[in-house]
């Protein structure tokens, strides 16, 4: 009997963890953790760098939103994300959204740096200021294998002499 | 006859995003075509940045790009402070620009194919071979009436960006008098 009853514990308890569980990912998968009402708006981004759907989107430090999906924009082959943004803040439409990483091998973010417009983003709005994913292997290979062209790169008289593609 | 205005009407709409695209890239490459041939002229008399800075006010909008840079901070400027600003921050850039080329050398400018985020506004992306290096640059324009390069990425990073987040950070600290000592400062500087 007693057992039984030690085993029924068990089996509430397990579910209510379960039912957490469900509870916590919904509401994180819709961005409702960003606390109250929020509005969407969508930024378009040449390369997003493995940033993920829930990831954090920041204001002066401050978690303000959170990235709510990604789309391929097919036109251009360019990532849409869509961000979940806290009601109360409102962003200017020159807005600048950049993706980060915290910390050399952390996790991407999205920090948002507000303009100086006037008017203001509204709902489904697409922000048009964005800075991409910087790639820091790509930067430090050109950094370490620098030159395509070591001869070009020393020699001015050869250079002026290459035909040029430019207007 | 509906029909024809019909057709031709949409054809021009459909077709308005591809004019832009080549109207803005024409701006571009005539713009970068022009300060070529000058820094490849340019040997010896005046600085570099005196010769480009003429080419450069035509096709880039400072005031926006000083504005946008400057960041939320802008509104609390007065108007003298807006325009004191407006004339440090060309200076800064056009000098810093006109330091990346050496006389005499000619980079290799390869044009990709351009992008259009919204109505009036568009991304140019370009490949530079400079001195052996390969650089990335989107030049972002939008139509004021003509095409005006608003900001300049190099290697993903932007222009506005780099400045925005110096600038925040002084106007918090100083207000709009923190902002123009060191745009003073960087000024003299450079």
């Amino acid at each position: 009997m007693r057992d039984q009853k030690l085993e029924l514990g068990v089996g509430a308890f397990m579910l209510l963890g379960l039912a957490a569980l469900v509870y916590l990912t919904l509401k994180l998968g819709a961005g409702e953790f960003v606390g109250g009402d929020t509005y969407r708006v969508e930024a378009r981004f040449a390369n997003t760098g493995g940033l993920s759907q829930g990831a954090t989107v920041m204001l002066a430090g401050v978690i303000v939103g959170r990235v709510e999906g990604m789309r391929l924009d097919e036109a251009d082959y360019s990532a849409i994300v869509d961000l979940r943004i806290r009601s109360e803040v409102r962003l200017p439409s020159d807005t600048m959204a950049s993706i980060k990483t915290s910390g050399l091998i952390g996790d991407k973010y999205i920090a948002l740096a507000p303009g100086a417009e006037e008017e203001f983003l509204e709902p489904s709005a697409r922000i048009i200021m964005t800075e991409s994913a910087v790639e820091l292997e790509s930067l430090i290979s050109k950094m370490a294998f620098g030159s395509v062209n070591e001869a070009e790169a020393g020699s001015p008289e050869e250079s002026a002499a290459t035909p040029d593609p430019a207007p | 006859m509906k029909l024809w205005f019909f057709l031709l009407g949409t054809a021009m709409v459909l077709g308005a995003p591809a004019r832009a695209a080549g109207d803005a890239e024409s701006s571009l490459r005539e713009g970068l075509s022009e300060i070529l041939a000058v820094t490849e002229g340019a040997k010896g008399g005046r600085p570099m940045a005196d010769r480009l800075q003429p080419i450069l006010e035509k096709r880039i909008c400072f005031e926006s790009m000083t504005r946008r840079a400057v960041g939320p901070g802008w509104r609390q400027f007065t108007t003298a402070q807006q325009e004191e600003a407006t004339k440090l921050f060309t200076k800064l850039i056009i000098r810093s620009y006109s330091s990346k080329f050496t006389p005499g050398q000619r980079p290799e400018v390869n044009y990709l194919k351009g992008t259009s985020p919204a109505p009036g506004k568009i991304e140019i992306p370009i490949t530079i071979l400079y001195k052996g290096s390969r650089y990335s640059i989107v030049y972002r324009m939008e139509n004021r009436g003509r095409w005006l390069v608003t900001d300049i990425l190099a290697e993903g990073v932007s222009l506005v960006a780099n400045y925005r987040a110096q600038f925040d950070g002084l106007y918090k600290k100083g207000g709009a008098t923190a902002v123009l000592d060191s745009l003073r400062q960087s000024v003299a500087r450079t």
